[in-house]
């Protein structure tokens, strides 16, 4: 088919301003290509997700004992709406590891008869399952061998429960119970030291002590089975064996984490899609609009001829269609190729055997129907007065446009003003629909800037409250059992420590208002002074008799304030229950946790002078002998540093962020620069004619880009306050969609961050000011003279 | 007015200039010499294309020639830098243009203190209004103001600044002619009271009665330069 004229001139108009539409199409680009990109992000890890559950038989629901015995299987796989029961042994202890310095935990988990029946299941990625004859094979899980750089044949040490378990690694494997693995007491991941073991069971059985028991079972629900119910059910059958808080997969903390990933990629399509698409309309609007006041004359002659309104009108739609078209085809191939990237990240973090990126078609289609949608939203009202235009109206010569002095005119008053600003002035104010479109733009783009950098501010500020205020202890260790005050006082003769303080800290769900949470009871010293909760002024919060200090997020899910009581159900050991009273509200950011002093809590528990957890300060120089000290320790079932913690924390934030925050701040530099740029070509198109007289009239080059330049310096400033006041906004917004039960972030921005926002987006907005401008040492003088404006 | 006894405003000597399209080149001025005295008043007549409006852009520094010599006192404009153009330009020349070319965003009175504020010694933009009639006119925006109107804004803010030159493309073009009338008769006022050089370019030939020389252009050549022994004030023209 034979292109007509009118649709020549569209490809034309295309072509002479192909940087405008560029500039407009990056932004519709950015929009679709964050849908694209997180809506397959989202379904690849969905996907791996589902098939991997599906594969390995995932459990519904868990529940663990002290020592229960194998009978009692099958009265926990008659509660009404399970479907199949997985009971198994799984011990935890403390392994030297090769190369590091701190041992690592080593969580030995019986293997099941079937591997393909069992719940749970693993999946052998390398070598073999363990010889089940054997009792020095095991598997090992992935994760923890890459990170500890152990390979298959390699010999290892475990000493759990005081027996020591020597085996040979002869199969690496993922497992649905830690695709992420979060170190204990700790949001951020450990896989160096968080080692998990998989051995046939009568290695297990000799490791643990038990024969014909088990600690812990696995659920799978009926479809339409209440879960509380089987919660509630599994919790009494075993409670007369030590029986643990029975949770649901959602409690699951490898779950759990997958699940606030998932979301967070919905909160990232749902919330900057939107804002590039609303922006792009704003611009493709403007555009159109200077274009159909150019052509007013063509349009015109068009009707002239016998054009009807409509066919004079639609190569203006016709070019705010293709704009959108440009940018969402870009955006499609750019989100395929981010959407691939993103998953080569998350197989950094999740493990999972298969994890493929496929390219969202419904998304991108989707993201393209309202980019078009937007872009053609946004020349309506420009074709509309085309279309209106009536044919005499448009052939007459126009009138020079209808300025007057206007409210900010006062404000540039007096004889210091020069001709030049009041041009600028004069012209912001004839336009202030678009003056405000503009400065909303940029705002928006610095609001984005300031917005994301907050996230690094806030996971800063999380860690300085977690592990440098609440806590200065520099390690912890976790023993298997609650032993008396000598156990941590010998602890405390281990080379290097200087310092160590008891802790006892138990499962506990507290209840009150009709609702019910699950954490855990901290039970420090009334003196302690490596651990203490915090108020709201970082002041240490005393302990007041069988007081209850409880965090502020645990409050607020309860209902709770000071001098309220509430109803502690304790679910480790021996059951005992008990009404106590808040007397303070602590702030801290991970975590729910509800502190007490120790010996209120071993009042409460019945027991005695009791702890289960040593805090202590360890001589820099002496780590390695103690760590050596502690592996030897058969009581020890868990040590962390926290310079460890923290530093591969940083280092795993850092890697995670450097991708997201490069999106955040080229998306948001994207915006600065499309609005800067149109804006400042519209204005160069309107005042060209203006600019070629004053330098005949011998303005030079510099005098006549002050005019272009201040009109969008004064945009670019008026933004500033609306976009630090958006940027708080967006921070404050993100803060509830990015927190977690275990994680919540505190909406902190530093002065560091407004500067490297601020710089980012003063630079694009000048790089988009600039290239404009430069056109004015271009201007054509003669030709300017010779045309009607 | 003889121009080979007065001061010389400037020496022309051989200019050309070649405008190279895709249909070939365009010979727009070929070998023009002309000697304009200080003061004098040249209209420039010729049919569209004839090389008029050319000389006048480089005259006036907007454009450059191919070849030959312009000269305006120790200025070689053909070879003049971009820089020494725009000094040139603001300091020396006064443009009126047929389209008026008017900043639309300030008033009368701005858009004459628009050049005003960057000249070394000119007279305050009411003066400026005031010599062209529009003392009344002020703060009014181009918008309000007819086309004589917005063209006498033209002729005030071109002479404010005392101009050693004045050049005037096609000034009456798109006017009627009583308005037109006006326009002259202001140039012609103001111009006498600053004592500048006067170029009119113009398709309309009885504008050539107000000149001391009448230069006709045809095919970028100069077919007839003659002074006019009877100059008549504008309002006495027949248009």
């Amino acid at each position: 088919m034979k292109p007509t004229p009118l649709d020549r001139k569209v490809l034309r108009d295309l072509w002479r301003m192909k940087w405008q539409v560029m500039a407009i199409a990056l932004l519709i680009a950015c929009g679709v290509s964050v849908a694209v990109m997180s809506f397959s992000a989202q379904r690849a890890l969905a996907t791996a997700q589902a098939d991997f559950y599906a594969e390995t038989r995932f459990a519904d629901a868990f529940a663990q004992a002290k020592h229960a015995p194998l009978s009692l299987a099958r009265e926990l796989a008659a509660i009404e709406g399970v479907s199949a029961l997985d009971v198994r042994i799984a011990e935890v202890g403390l392994m030297d590891v090769p190369g590091l310095e701190r041992p690592a935990t080593a969580r030995l988990i019986a293997l099941p008869q079937d591997e393909r029946a069992a719940l749970n299941g693993i999946v052998l990625v390398q070598g073999r399952l363990p010889d089940p004859t054997r009792t020095d094979e095991a598997v090992a899980l992935k994760t923890f061998m890459t990170a500890a750089h152990l390979h298959l044949g390699q010999r290892l040490s475990a000493v759990i429960g005081g027996r020591t378990f020597d085996f040979k690694i002869v199969g690496a494997a993922l497992s649905p119970e830690y695709v992420y693995v979060p170190a204990p007491e700790s949001f951020m991941p450990d896989d160096a030291h968080q080692g998990v073991l998989w051995a046939p069971r009568p290695a297990v059985e000799r490791v643990a002590g038990m024969s014909g028991a088990f600690n812990t079972a696995a659920f799978r629900l009926a479809p339409g089975a209440s879960a509380a119910s089987v919660l509630q059910d599994a919790d009494r059958i075993l409670s007369a064996y030590g029986g643990r808080a029975a949770y649901a997969r959602a409690d699951q903390p490898s779950h759990a984490f997958l699940d606030a990933e998932l979301k967070e990629l919905s909160t990232s399509a749902s919330i900057l899609p939107p804002i590039f698409l609303l922006i792009a309309a704003a611009l493709v609007h403007l555009v159109i609009t200077r274009l159909v006041e150019a052509e007013r004359e063509q349009i015109g002659l068009l009707k002239a001829f016998g054009y009807s309104d409509l066919e004079a009108a639609s190569p203006y739609l016709k070019l705010a269609g293709a704009i959108g078209l440009t940018g969402a085809l870009a955006g499609g191939v750019a989100g395929g190729a981010l959407g691939a990237a993103t998953v080569d990240l998350y197989r950094e973090y999740f493990r999972f055997p298969v994890l493929e990126v496929t390219f969202h078609w419904p998304a991108f289609a989707g993201a393209s129907a309202v980019a078009v949608a937007a872009a053609l939203g946004g020349s309506l009202t420009a074709v509309r007065r085309a279309a209106a235009l009536s044919p005499a109206v448009a052939m007459a010569p126009p009138r020079p446009a209808a300025y007057r002095a206007g409210l900010l005119d006062r404000l540039v008053r007096g004889a210091g003003v020069d001709q030049a600003t009041r041009m600028i002035v004069r012209h912001l104010e004839r336009f202030p629909g678009r003056g405000l479109l503009a400065a909303l733009g940029l705002a928006s783009s610095l609001s984005l800037l300031v917005g994301t950098q907050f996230l690094f501010d806030s996971l800063d500020q999380v860690v300085d409250q977690a592990y440098y205020r609440t806590q200065s202890w520099t390690d912890s260790v976790g023993l298997a059992e609650a032993r008396g005050l000598a156990a941590v006082a010998e602890i405390g003769r281990l080379p290097g420590v200087t310092a160590a303080e008891p802790v006892r800290v138990v499962a506990a769900r507290l209840k009150a208002a009709g609702r019910e949470e699950t954490t855990r009871l901290v039970g420090l010293e009334s003196d302690a002074r490596l651990q203490r909760p915090l108020d709201a002024r970082d002041r240490p919060i005393p302990f007041k008799g069988e007081g209850l200090v409880v965090s502020e997020a645990l409050a607020g899910r309860l209902s709770l304030r000071p001098g309220d009581r509430v109803w502690v159900d304790v679910l480790d050991g021996r059951a005992s229950s008990g009404l106590m009273t808040i007397t303070a509200l602590a702030r801290d950011y991970s975590g729910f946790a509800a502190y007490l002093d120790r010996r209120a809590l071993n009042r409460l528990l019945g027991e005695g002078d009791l702890a289960n957890r040593a805090e202590l300060l360890v001589a820099a120089d002496a780590r390695p002998a103690f760590y050596r000290a502690v592996a030897d320790r058969p009581g020890i079932i868990g040590a962390s540093s926290r310079d460890e913690t923290v530093a591969a924390w940083r280092q795993a934030m850092a890697e995670a962020f450097r991708m997201t925050l490069t999106f955040y701040v080229g998306f948001a530099a994207a915006i600065a620069f499309g609005v800067a740029y149109n804006v400042t070509r519209i204005s160069l198109s309107e005042r060209s004619r203006d600019l070629a007289t004053l330098h005949v009239l011998g303005f030079g080059h510099g005098e006549c880009a002050y005019i272009l330049a201040g009109e969008l310096a004064v945009l670019a400033l008026a933004a500033i306050p609306l976009g630090v006041l958006g940027g708080q906004g967006l921070a404050h917004g993100l803060v509830a969609a990015y927190s977690r039960d275990e994680l919540r972030l505190p909406a902190v921005i530093t002065a560091q961050s407004y500067g490297v926002a601020m710089a980012a987006y003063l630079i694009a907005v000048l790089l988009g000011g600039v290239l404009v401008v430069r056109r004015v040492w271009n201007l054509d003088l003669v030709s300017v003279l010779k045309t009607r404006e | 007015m003889d121009s080979s006894h007065a001061t010389p405003a400037f020496d022309i000597r051989g200019l050309a200039k070649v405008y190279r399209t895709e249909a070939g080149e365009v010979h727009a001025l070929r070998g023009v010499d002309l000697q304009i005295a200080k003061g004098e008043t040249l209209v420039l007549l010729g049919p569209s294309g004839s090389g008029k409006s050319t000389l006048l852009n480089i005259l006036g520094g907007l454009d450059r020639a191919s070849s030959g010599s312009a000269r305006f006192h120790d200025l070689e404009l053909t070879t003049a830098s971009d820089r020494e153009l725009t000094r040139y330009r603001r300091a020396s020349v006064g443009f009126i243009f047929q389209f008026f070319n008017l900043v639309p965003s300030l008033t009368a009175r701005e858009n004459v203190a628009l050049i005003t504020e960057i000249s070394r010694d000119p007279m305050p933009p009411e003066e400026a209004l005031a010599r062209v009639g529009l003392a009344e006119r002020l703060d009014h925006f181009p918008a309000q103001l007819s086309g004589g109107e917005q063209q006498r804004v033209a002729v005030a803010r071109a002479i404010a600044k005392r101009p050693e030159l004045l050049f005037c493309d096609e000034p009456t073009g798109s006017l009627d002619s009583e308005s037109g009338v006006r326009v002259l008769e202001a140039i012609v006022e103001v111009t006498a009271a600053v004592g500048a050089t006067t170029m009119i370019v113009s398709h309309n030939t009885s504008i050539g009665a107000m000149a001391d020389r009448i230069i006709r252009f045809r095919d970028g050549q100069i077919t007839e330069a003659v002074a006019n022994a009877h100059k008549v004030a504008p309002k006495e023209m027949a248009w």
